[in-house]
């Protein structure tokens, strides 16, 4: 048992909220790009809007298995990134007949980005990112008094 | 005579409490985005629970056999909250909540570790004669 458990599980998350803001920049960033990828026809396709897939880290065999064998194993529980997925909504499209990526309709494809979706999503990144510093701060302010037993 | 009383002990558990308290806190603040993720309590075990568990005891013919029991000192386990839903994704950390008990758990922390230095320091007296 190691007394930085609380520490380790507040700071993976502060990267996993990092990561998540990340890829909420990257969409937003994004939001008019139609020529991201080319597809199997040569053709370009719009951006495909991103999301982080977040699990806890108990979940592998190892942490089953100590879970099992041993009753005083309390190891706190923190976080990773387990894969950024793209968002299969299909893309909006516009009627633009002057832009270079419109259809013989006149239409064009584009990102499948909500900016309004990514802004709270921002929010709740950033709050959640706050809410793990105070952790910390809890956690350092606790060990800081355990020192001065004794003295 | 005990010179170290129970109730530096009692402490002593406490404290032990407190700071599985801290990190139990600290894995659910972290996974306040986590589908699916249930959050943890860390609970006293109630006497019916012990009385339950201490049913069935090994029969220890030589005292260094071990007990059935291996945390028999403990008196705390980290249980998880199954039963309910706060979001869409069947997350249920409450947030406040996990928030207020940090700041709480912080509190009681710092009260036990005042209250086990102020033992200390009357031990202490004790050995320097009062001077």
């Amino acid at each position: 048992m190691s007394i930085f458990n609380a520490f380790n599980a507040s700071s993976s998350a502060l990267t996993a909220q990092r990561l998540r803001m990340d890829v909420i920049s990257s969409n937003i960033a994004n939001a008019n790009t139609t020529r991201a990828t080319v597809n199997e026809n040569g053709e370009y396709e719009p951006y495909r809007r991103k999301m982080v897939q977040i699990e806890p880290t108990d979940k592998s065999f190892r942490t089953f298995l100590q879970k099992a064998t041993s009753t005083t194993d309390n190891k706190a529980t923190g976080v990773k990134v387990t894969e950024i997925v793209e968002d299969e909504e299909p893309f909006k499209l516009v009627y633009n007949p002057s832009h270079p990526d419109a259809n013989e309709a006149g239409y064009v494809q584009m990102p499948n980005v909500d900016p309004l979706k990514e802004m709270v999503d921002l929010m709740s990144a950033t709050r959640s990112y706050e809410a793990n510093i105070t952790a910390i701060n809890a956690s350092k302010s606790m060990l800081m008094k355990a020192l001065e037993i004794g003295k | 005579m005990n010179l170290f009383s129970g109730t530096i002990n009692t402490l002593q558990q406490s404290l032990n409490y407190s700071s599985i308290k801290n990190q139990t806190i600290a894995s659910n603040i972290a996974n306040v985005d986590t589908p699916n993720y249930k959050a943890k309590d860390v609970v006293f075990k109630d006497v019916l629970q012990n009385e339950l568990s201490s049913s069935i005891a090994a029969k220890r013919t030589h005292p260094r056999h071990l007990s059935f029991d291996l945390d028999q000192r403990l008196s705390y386990q980290t249980v998880q909250r199954n039963n309910t839903t706060f979001n869409h994704n069947g997350n249920n950390v409450d947030i406040d909540k996990e928030m207020a008990e940090l700041a709480q758990n912080q509190i009681y922390y710092q009260s036990l570790v005042d209250r086990i230095n102020g033992k200390f320091n009357s031990l202490q007296t004790v050995i320097k004669g009062g001077r």
